[in-house]
Parts: structure tokens; C-alpha cells; sequence
């Protein structure tokens, strides 16, 4: 098949079109009386949501580690203060999605939107993978010294374990929470969820600019 | 109705195939299809008055029905959920099964098996759109897309024979 053979086909297509399409005017005019709601923008009240929630979160746990330094024990303060720094992180990749909806132009070339849009979409990734590593602080926040000091062995054997297996697991996912793992049956068993879809097509997304983008190289 | 709107309707009017092209070619099931047309409709209408009119309006309906299009990550299921209730069809095919011509329906199966922006490309270069509109249209230079166009042509044809 030549080039020509391939142009001629989409001409009879688009003389078909030609023929065929029909455009309802007052349709048209009904569509743009309706209220834009893009995927975008559809976007922005979840993520204002979860910043404002966040943050409140943040100002209740870093107002707990304030008033309690004095006289709080270590464990507390230290998980406290972990749990807190790792929940701020993710409030700040949050806050630069949100930057991000507000400067998409969907006027701008295809490739420089779509690139926005999928950083935005696949940050959500990273979100997820720095949440995990607070997970071993879940595990040791309301241990104490005098609880310690007394502590029989079989609680030293339960606490150290479940202590090990939270912060390997949260080790664990912060390395392998990543796209190239998407095919793994845990990824799915995660991540398979309809939620995840477009954040994995996405990442699809950009490897074909980077496709593209190393074409140029 | 305002003189703008008149004359942005005459706009989508005149260019209607451009966005059923573009929706044709990343929907294939209809309700889909139809979802994504009055989305494109919808955000060529909130983008209108950026519109510059020494830039060709073809080209700019292509980059934001393009970019629509592409980013509509959603299933279709979703879609329903984030746009309000459905109005009718703004543009359509009169008579969809009046005539079948297997190659030229077989071009727009393959056309939609391409990745996305690929499919872009492809559908620019049909559209008979010189290498530096396409270019400006998709952000790329003129040699990337000469490059990449000729792989995806290839690709086209070893399917078509195969």
C-alpha cells in the first residue's frame, strides 16, 4: 500500500463526512449553557479537600508534639513528629497539583498539556509512595519508657516483630510503587482499582513523551 | 443568542468533521463518542475567547479537540458522572450504515489502535496538514514529526497487507 492509497482512503472517509454529518445547532448552543466541569476541574474540589484535611490533620498532631514535648515521652514525639513531617510532604505535592490545574492551557500544544496534565495525574503515585513510610510510626507512637522497662519478653518478641514488618513493608512499597511494576499481581491487588486507571494511563502517557522527546535528541 | 455565539456555532458548524474526526478516532463505542464531543464542543466554547483570529481556526479547534481528547483518561462509565446530564447530539452521522467500505473502515480500526499521540499525528498528516502546522499543532519539530510519521505510516501499511 503507497501513501497515496492511504490519503485516498481518508478522503472518501472525509467525503462521507461531507455527506453524512449533520449538526444540530440548537444542541450545540444547549452544550454551551452547561456548566464546565472538565476532568480538570472536576479534579480541584478533591484536592482542596484533601489539603484542607491534611493540613488540619498536621495542626492537630504538630500541636500535640508542641504541648507535649516538655513533657511527652520520645516514642510519641518521634512517631508524632515523623508522621507529621511525611503527611506535610504529601500536603505539598497536593498543593503543587493544584498549582498545576490552575496553569494547564488546554490552547497550548498537545504535547506540552498533555505533559502537565499527566505529571499531575501520576504525582498521585508519589503521594501514595511517601505515605507509606510513615507506616512503622503507626507502630511505636504509644510505646513509653516505663511500658518498655516492664515489658515481658513476648511483647518485646510481638512488638519488635510487627515493628520489623511495618517499616520493611513501608521500605518495601516506597521502592516498588512505580510504574515499571504495573504488570505484578500485587500492583494490581493494590492499585487495580478504577481509581488507579487513569493514573497508570497516564504514566502511559508519558513514556510516549518521552518517546517523542527523545526523537528530538 | 449572542453575535459571539452565533458566530462560534457557525465556527463549529463549518469545522464539525475536525471534531467528529478527532472523537471518532479516540471513542469507539458511541455513547463515548457523543460524551466526547460535547466535551470538546464544551471547551472549544470556554476556550473561544482566547482565540486569535490571525491563527488558522482549523488548527486551533485540532490542538484543543486534540488535547480533550487525549487527556479523557476516564472510562466511560465516569464520564457521565462529571459532565451534567446529557444533552442531544450536537453533531452526527445522517445514515451510519448506508454504505460499507471494508478499507476505509478498516483504516479507522487501525487508526485507533495507535497510541495516542501517534493517533494525533496521523490524523493531522490525512487531514492533509503540512509538517510545520503539525508541528505547531502538536508541539514537536518539523523533523520529529517527518520521523515519526514515516514509522507510523509504515506501521499502518504492514498491517493493512498483513
Amino acid at each position: 500500500m503507497q501513501d497515496i492509497e492511504l490519503q485516498q482512503l481518508w478522503k472518501s472517509y472525509d467525503q462521507k463526512l461531507q455527506e453524512q454529518l449533520v449538526f444540530n445547532r440548537q444542541n450545540a448552543s444547549d452544550i454551551t449553557k452547561m456548566k464546565v466541569k472538565s476532568e480538570l476541574t472536576a479534579m480541584r474540589p478533591i484536592k482542596l479537600f484533601t489539603v484542607l484535611a491534611g493540613i488540619l490533620w498536621i495542626l492537630f498532631l504538630d500541636i500535640l508534639v508542641i504541648n507535649l514535648f516538655p513533657v511527652g515521652n520520645a516514642y510519641f514525639l518521634i512517631s508524632a513528629g515523623f508522621i507529621s513531617l511525611v503527611n506535610k510532604i504529601a500536603v505539598g505535592i497536593y498543593l503543587y497539583q493544584l498549582v498545576l490545574i490552575s496553569v494547564v492551557n488546554i490552547n497550548a500544544p498537545v504535547m506540552s498539556t498533555q505533559k502537565k496534565i499527566a505529571g499531575l495525574v501520576t504525582s498521585t503515585l508519589w503521594v501514595t509512595r511517601i505515605l507509606m513510610l510513615q507506616l512503622p510510626f503507626w507502630t511505636t507512637f504509644f510505646l513509653s519508657s516505663a511500658w518498655i522497662g516492664s515489658a515481658n519478653p513476648l511483647f518485646w518478641i510481638i512488638q519488635v516483630s510487627i515493628t520489623v514488618a511495618f517499616a520493611g513493608a513501608s521500605i518495601w512499597l516506597f521502592i516498588n510503587i512505580r510504574y515499571e511494576n504495573r504488570d505484578k499481581r500485587w500492583f494490581k491487588f493494590l492499585f487495580g482499582s478504577y481509581e488507579w486507571t487513569p493514573i497508570m494511563k497516564a504514566q502511559e502517557m508519558l513514556v510516549q513523551i518521552k518517546d517523542y522527546e527523545e526523537e528530538t535528541l | 443568542m449572542s453575535r459571539e455565539k452565533e458566530y462560534f456555532l457557525s465556527c463549529i458548524e463549518s469545522n464539525k468533521g475536525i471534531i467528529y474526526k478527532v472523537a471518532n478516532s479516540y471513542c469507539k463505542d458511541d455513547a463515548d463518542r457523543e460524551d466526547l464531543l460535547q466535551e470538546i464542543i464544551l471547551q472549544l466554547w470556554k476556550a473561544f475567547p482566547s482565540f486569535k483570529p490571525d491563527y488558522k481556526l482549523s488548527t486551533w479547534m485540532y490542538r484543543i479537540a486534540l488535547n480533550v481528547a487525549i487527556s479523557s483518561y476516564r472510562k466511560a462509565s465516569k464520564r457521565s458522572k462529571i459532565l451534567q446530564p446529557l444533552c442531544e447530539t450536537a453533531i452526527y452521522l445522517d445514515d451510519d450504515t448506508s454504505e460499507v467500505n471494508d478499507n476505509r473502515d478498516m483504516l479507522q480500526v487501525l487508526i485507533r489502535e495507535l497510541k495516542e499521540v501517534d493517533r494525533a499525528l496521523i490524523l493531522l498528516y490525512l487531514d492533509g496538514y503540512l509538517y510545520p502546522e503539525i508541528g505547531n499543532v502538536l508541539g514537536l519539530s518539523e523533523s520529529n514529526v517527518a520521523t515519526k510519521l514515516s514509522r507510523i505510516k509504515q506501521q499502518l501499511k504492514k498491517k493493512f497487507t498483513a
